[in-house]
């Protein structure tokens, strides 16, 4: 039994970094989740005008698609910005 | 090892308590939606509130709350399947 504490402290080291990748792992996806939920509001409201009918028009759907992908593009115009700085 | 082989690969508590986490992002998740969505459909739908939520008004709210959902399915694969 002289081992036990070290095997101890591996259990405890284990058990350490599993919990350390999966928290990143979620928090991750919270970000992700995160962004969409916001993009999604903010596009909403641009491209969804006229009141909801039972599908969407290619023009609200390409407005969508547009948005999200040039709400990116900005992103990276302004951290782009302050980095010249 | 034996007195840990039976739980393969992670140990037991660490792994409740990552469930605990992830259902509590889960709710949380949930929760932020259902509201938004709701503010986006009452401002579209409920224009002129009355005494009661008419037929067009309640119709109104479930397309609402469908293209809101596909919305939310376009903007990520917008976002994650881009070519651009």
């Amino acid at each position: 039994m002289e081992n036990s504490a070290e095997m101890q402290r591996f259990i405890e080291f284990t058990a350490d970094s599993y919990l350390n990748i999966t928290l990143q792992q979620e928090q991750q996806k919270a970000m992700v989740s995160e962004m969409v939920g916001k993009l999604t509001s903010v596009c909403w409201d641009k491209c969804i005008t006229s009141t909801p009918g039972s599908k969407f028009s290619s023009g609200e759907t390409t407005c969508l698609t547009n948005c999200a992908q040039r709400f990116l593009d900005m992103s990276v115009i302004i951290a782009k910005r302050f980095e010249m700085q | 090892m034996d007195s840990f082989s039976s739980s393969s690969g992670s140990p037991p508590n660490t792994e409740a308590l990552m469930d605990q986490i992830k259902a509590q992002l889960a709710q949380a998740y949930a929760q932020e939606f259902l509201e938004t969505v709701g503010n986006k459909c009452f401002a579209k739908c409920v224009t002129k509130p009355g005494s009661s939520l008419s037929g067009s008004e309640s119709s109104c709210i479930s397309r609402c709350v469908d293209r809101y959902i596909e919305a939310t399915g376009i903007v990520s694969r917008a976002l994650f399947s881009s070519t651009h």
